[in-house]
């Protein structure tokens, strides 16, 4: 019993990260701007998040700095992607090299180097009371950070805003003909700027998960390629929230898994093709594209043709 | 009076051919300037620390150069970099992103690796050819597929390639862990491969390989390739006017499967260099930018075959020079990883600048025609 | 000339003026619109239709010139000072978003709250009320992707009504619809204009002008020709308006009747377009050998799809394309190629020349896989560069050598490249799409030597063209193109420019 429980705890936890970092993709590819600085600002999340909490000794203050730091790097990305027009990989690539470099140097500009990793207190569970005495689930769903809690309303109110609003219109037009919406005398750029604010921020949030959220310090590798995951969640989900919320699982199952099986020496599939399923499936996805809603205009920057 | 105008026309038109050639002169320096640009912005990020830039900097050149076994190493750690640069460089020039040479690379390293040790003691070269070979195959055959998937079921190429790369990593952990593990069983690597697997040594007592000599032998490859082959010719058609290529015969979707396959072949090969002829083994996780750091350099040296081995010396020297610099002083190692990322972000704005300066340039031509017609 | 006075019954447009690089798109145009008025804007494609009204629109900013309402000066930077004001425009190319419904593409931007929840019924609603009081319903529940091209168009005419526009701008709206859709939109201008509305009418086509406009204003080359009332207007007065230029003498062409050896057949050919509709329909014609066909006919109309056909790059659903006796229908455009068939096209910087390659690889683009130019492989870069110099000096391209790129050569010198790569591999024959398009005036004299004197040598040309005049000084026999069909077949000197013109709008005898 307590391994199913372990591993339903372990995978909404291992999902909350690629909740927020897939929602915000959703919104920002919605708008045809693929953020493929995700796996970047996912780090600079992680650092933000540990650097704020540590200097001021409060989780939350961590959190915020963590969404600061994201549009930070948002707004450099949307600078050069919707405003100069430029490759939105090549800009995305260019910023994933940098914040590497970045995260360490602006750690060790702060703290120096030393000599054993400096800690903070992560994120305790709140355990939502009643609730979370259920047998077998309760745990896992009602004794979660309030990332989790966070991450499944924000999944909610996305949802809500993008088919239920004047606004998620708009922001679904965008994507699929920007010059509908050009013609409606709204501006194209904006939106997407906007968006792909939007998306940093949720992608900070959720690196700070790793750092300030789970493991209670900042390394270099603590996202892993996670921030990836998160992208490819957005493509599988087909662009709904919805479906990110059933990837994520499914993805924090897997990382859930391959983490019990580890600890626990069962050894029936290799633990690498558990990692390896989930890219192998967006793989699978990806070229039975036809039946997927990809936003039309995706990836292609919207240029006026006048004057 | 007819007469007259076309006469002026003539003119113009002579006058504006030919300022079109000096522009493009003038642009073909932006890449330095992007250069000195992402420098300039790591200067200041040192300035941050306390460190005066140009005392790290100076330092850096001083260290680079200083003595045989340094150059060597640049050129050393150039060497992949010239390939996986190759990679993306080449699969650009078709307008294709092959963002997946990091998988392809780690593909051909484990085929490199896996031969290296399980060949045995069979005569240097021929080990090396096989070793080569197979890794050449691996990193193909892995790029080839996302260039099929491409061509039949128009994928997104971008998401394919980068999902292929963890797959790779998925592979090459799966080996590491058993088929490849060492004997001593405690880390998840190889071990180190016999010596009739060691690429021989260029300059001696250096880091410098053949494998320098391979790379640079591949660039000059893919040069002759695009532009003094008929493929070459097919390829960079469809690379600037995917229409044009088609009005012109060329079969669009075949292309996109061979430009795939040679690109990964590239970054294969720079598994098997790097494995034959620098670590001599496979550790896990090693070189892990070498893809995104192979991009970089071939938009810095403009997805040309000399541009990126220049830019691949550049990086080189940054790389050996900081290292020295960071062993020697208190900047962290980081600030080698952000003056790459700076620089590279350095040079997408300098294609915009190119852009801007070319649509003011033909709205001054506009202009100047006006007035002339007037 | 006569004073142009503001007009104080709704809107004027005084002496607006566009550029573009290279070219005067509208050109210091004076414009007026009375209220319950159809207006019909009237020109050839190019003539700077459609950019006159994008500035009405606030889609363009005039570099010159002022508009009034009323009398009164206003300024439209945007669609939606332009919707403020009551203007409405419905463009050629929709801009609907095929994946939502009618309803969704309707609102989109309409909104005041965009946080507020979104009750889509009441909005459906006003939809409804609105497609019942002007006979336009349509399903706010359909997915616009999947309706008719017809019931598209009625979506984007909703979609400026729910914006309360007074004004209506249509851009060429018939082209896409049959002829019953055509006279279901009629009813509705008609209807709309009784309510006191106005309607500005954007087409090419004569016999549609005639019978909705209440008055017509012609454009050709970016200037006003003529402001007509429907009453006085004759057909042959537009169309002398519309045309203007002074037609080639026909003395040009040297009429050389070689024996009538057929070189190209095109049998009952069929091509399904983009939209799932035929726009070639059961065509059947001829090519001989020494002879110029001149097919004529608004753009549109199926010329595109049949030359891409022709060359191998579109399938054909039924029918047979001969070339030399030997069938070629669908085959690949290289084998195509290699038969001998060279293709000028319209567009010379999409589908004819690599702006960013040399001359001398432009020269050469179609023998990439040439054996007399490649070996093992390898390009013969010497054989390249002779051959190269060779085309540069008979076809005489101005350039400062053959490796300077493409795209820095003129208008005039990049048409020649194309022309003289086609005619150099179309031994057998010549297809010419629009080739003089945009050309200066030495330019398009140099194109026209060239195709007689291919004419001369015996090939089998193909020339497309809307520009009728080029039609009648090249051709031998021409044909007009309307909807997939070849509505005649007249040998030159029987044509009369009249009844062309009148073919090209679809208008048949009796």
């Amino acid at each position: 019993m307590n391994i199913i429980t372990g591993l339903l705890v372990a995978t909404i936890r291992m999902s909350t990260p690629l909740m927020l970092g897939a929602l915000g993709e959703v919104f920002v590819e919605r708008t045809g701007v693929m953020n493929i600085a995700i796996e970047g600002i996912f780090l600079m999340g992680a650092w933000g998040g540990f650097v704020g909490a540590y200097l001021t000794g409060k989780l939350w203050m961590g959190l915020l700095f963590a969404m600061i730091v994201g549009i930070l790097c948002g707004a450099v990305y949307g600078y050069f992607t919707v405003k100069l027009k430029q490759h939105q990989i090549v800009t995305g690539v260019a910023i994933n090299i940098l914040t590497v470099g970045l995260g360490l140097f602006l750690y060790q500009i702060l703290f120096g180097i030393p000599l054993l990793p400096l800690t903070v207190e992560p994120l305790k569970d709140i355990a939502i009371p009643f609730l979370s005495d259920i047998p077998i689930i309760g745990s896992a769903l009602f004794n979660q950070n309030i990332l989790t809690y966070l991450a499944v309303v924000l999944i909610a109110l996305g949802y809500w805003v993008l088919f239920k609003t004047p606004l998620g219109l708009i922001i679904r037009s965008t994507g699929e003909n920007p010059e509908a919406v050009d013609v409606a005398g709204i501006n194209v750029e904006r939106i997407r700027f906007l968006a792909v604010l939007g998306s940093s921020a949720l992608d900070g949030l959720a690196g700070a998960f790793y750092s300030i959220g789970f493991l209670g310090l900042y390394t270099n590798n603590i996202i892993g390629g996670r921030g990836w995951i998160a992208f490819a969640i957005c493509f599988l989900g087909n662009w709904d929230p919805l479906g990110i919320l059933i990837g994520s699982l499914i993805f924090g199952f897997a990382e859930g898994l391959s983490v019990t099986l580890l600890t626990s020496n069962f050894k029936l599939i290799p633990n690498e093709f558990l990692i390896a399923l989930p890219y192998i499936l967006t793989i699978v996805a990806t070229i039975a594209r036809r039946k997927f809603n990809v936003p039309a205009f995706l990836g292609k920057p919207y240029i006026k043709e006048r004057g | 009076m007819e007469k007259n105008n076309q006469h002026n026309n003539k003119n113009i038109k002579r006058e504006l051919s030919l300022k079109k050639q000096e522009d493009y002169f003038l642009l073909n320096l932006l890449p330095i300037f992007s250069v000195l640009l992402g420098l300039l912005l790591s200067g200041l990020m040192m300035l941050l620390l306390g460190h005066n830039p140009l005392t790290v900097y100076s330092n850096m050149l001083n260290y680079a150069f200083r003595d045989i076994y340094n150059i060597a190493d640049i050129f050393a750690k150039a060497t992949p970099l010239i390939l996986t640069g190759l990679a993306f460089g080449f699969a650009f020039r078709a307008s294709l992103f092959n963002i997946g040479a990091q998988g392809q690379f780690y593909i051909g390293a484990v085929m490199a690796v896996g031969f290296a040790l399980k060949l045995g003691s069979m005569p240097l070269l021929l080990t090396l050819f096989i070793c080569f070979l197979m890794s050449m195959v691996g990193g193909s055959i892995w790029a080839a597929f996302i260039g099929y998937v491409k061509a039949r079921f128009n994928a997104n190429e971008f998401l394919v390639s980068m999902m292929l790369t963890y797959v790779a990593i998925a592979v090459m952990n799966f080996l590491l862990g058993g088929f490849l593990k060492e004997t001593k069983g405690e880390y998840p690597q190889t071990d180190v491969i016999p010596d009739s697997g060691w690429l021989p040594s260029l300059i001696p007592h250096t880091r410098l390989h053949w494998g320098f000599v391979l790379a640079l032998l591949v660039a000059l490859i893919a040069y002759l390739i695009l532009w003094k082959t008929s493929l070459g010719y097919k390829i960079r058609m469809v690379g600037y006017n995917r229409d044009a290529a088609r009005y012109a015969g060329i079969n669009v979707e075949q292309i996109f499967v061979i430009v795939f396959f040679i690109s990964g072949a590239f970054a294969g090969i720079a598994g098997f260099t790097e494995v034959n002829g620098m670590q001599h083994m496979l550790i896990e996780s090693f070189n892990p930018l070498i893809g995104a750091e192979g991009i970089g350099i071939a938009i810095l040296g403009g997805a040309h075959p000399l541009g990126i081995v220049i830019s691949a010396f550049l990086f080189g020297a940054l790389k050996v020079g900081g290292n020295l610099v960071v062993q020697t002083s208190r900047i962290p190692a980081s600030i080698i990883g952000i003056m790459e990322g700076l620089v590279i972000l350095s040079v997408v704005f300098s294609y915009f600048i190119r852009n801007r300066l070319i649509i003011l340039n033909s709205k001054k031509k506009l202009a100047v025609q006006e007035r002339k017609d007037l | 000339m006569v004073e142009f006075k503001i007009n104080n019954d709704y809107i004027t447009l005084k002496n607006i003026t566009k550029y573009f690089p290279g070219t005067i798109a509208n050109d210091h145009i004076n414009f007026t619109l009375a209220r319950g008025e159809v207006l019909a804007l009237f020109g050839e494609n190019g003539a700077g239709k459609t950019t006159l009204m994008s500035i009405l629109y606030g889609l363009y900013q005039p570099d010159k010139g002022e508009i009034y309402i009323k009398g009164k000066l206003i300024r439209i930077r945007s669609p939606q000072d332009a919707m403020k004001y009551g203007v409405g425009m419905i463009h050629q190319h929709f801009t609907l978003v095929p994946v939502h419904t009618v309803a969704e593409n309707i609102i989109l931007g309409t909104e005041s709250y965009i946080l507020k929840y979104l009750d889509i019924e009441k909005r459906i609603k006003k939809i409804k009320e609105i497609g019942k009081k002007y006979g336009l319903e349509v399903d706010p529940n359909a997915f616009v992707g999947q309706l008719p091209v017809g019931m598209q168009q009625r979506v984007e005419i909703i979609k400026a009504l729910y914006r309360n526009a007074q004004i209506l701008i249509m851009d060429e709206p018939t082209s896409v619809l049959t002829a019953q859709e055509t006279s279901k939109l009629f009813n509705f201008i008609r209807d709309f204009r009784s309510k006191g509305y106005s309607v500005i009418f954007i087409s090419h086509k004569l016999n549609e002008v005639m019978e909705i406009a209440d008055r017509i204003t012609v454009l050709r080359d970016g200037k006003i020709v003529g402001n007509v009332l429907r009453k006085e207007a004759t057909e042959k007065k537009l169309t002398k308006m519309m045309i203007g230029r002074d037609l080639m003498i026909p003395g040009k062409n040297n009429i050389l009747r070689t024996n009538q050896r057929e070189i190209l057949k095109i049998e009952n050919l069929t091509i399904m377009g983009d939209r799932k509709s035929k726009m070639v329909d059961d065509l059947s014609f001829n090519v001989k050998e020494g002879e110029i066909f001149g097919i004529a006919g608004v753009s549109g109309n199926g010329q595109e799809e049949l030359a891409q056909a022709i060359c191998g790059l579109r399938k054909v659903k039924s029918g047979r394309i001969v070339l030399n006796k030997k069938e070629i229908t669908n085959s690949n455009a290289l084998s195509i190629i290699e038969k001998g068939v060279g293709y000028i096209p319209a567009d010379r910087h999409k589908e004819g020349l690599v702006l960013d390659m040399s001359i001398e690889e432009n020269l050469l683009l179609k023998n990439h896989s040439d054996s007399s130019f490649v070996n093992y492989g390898f390009l013969d870069r010497k054989k390249m560069k002779d051959k190269a110099k060779r085309l540069m000096e008979n076809f005489e391209i101005k350039a400062a050598s053959p490796q300077s790129k493409a795209m820095t050569l003129s208008g005039g010198n990049q048409q020649k490249v194309a022309v003289a790569r086609e005619v150099s591999i179309g031994s057998n024959a010549l297809i010419a799409v629009q080739p003089t398009r945009g050309l200066d005036l030495g330019a398009i004299d140099y194109v026209h030597k060239t195709l007689l004197r291919e004419k001369k040598e015996g090939k089998a040309i193909l020339l497309i063209s809307t520009e009728f005049s080029e039609i009648m000084a090249l051709s031998d026999r021409i044909g007009v193109m309307y909807r997939g069909k070849l509505l005649k077949i007249i040998l030159r000197e029987d044509a009369k420019i009249d009844e062309i013109g009148m073919l090209m709008a679809g208008i048949t005898e009796g």
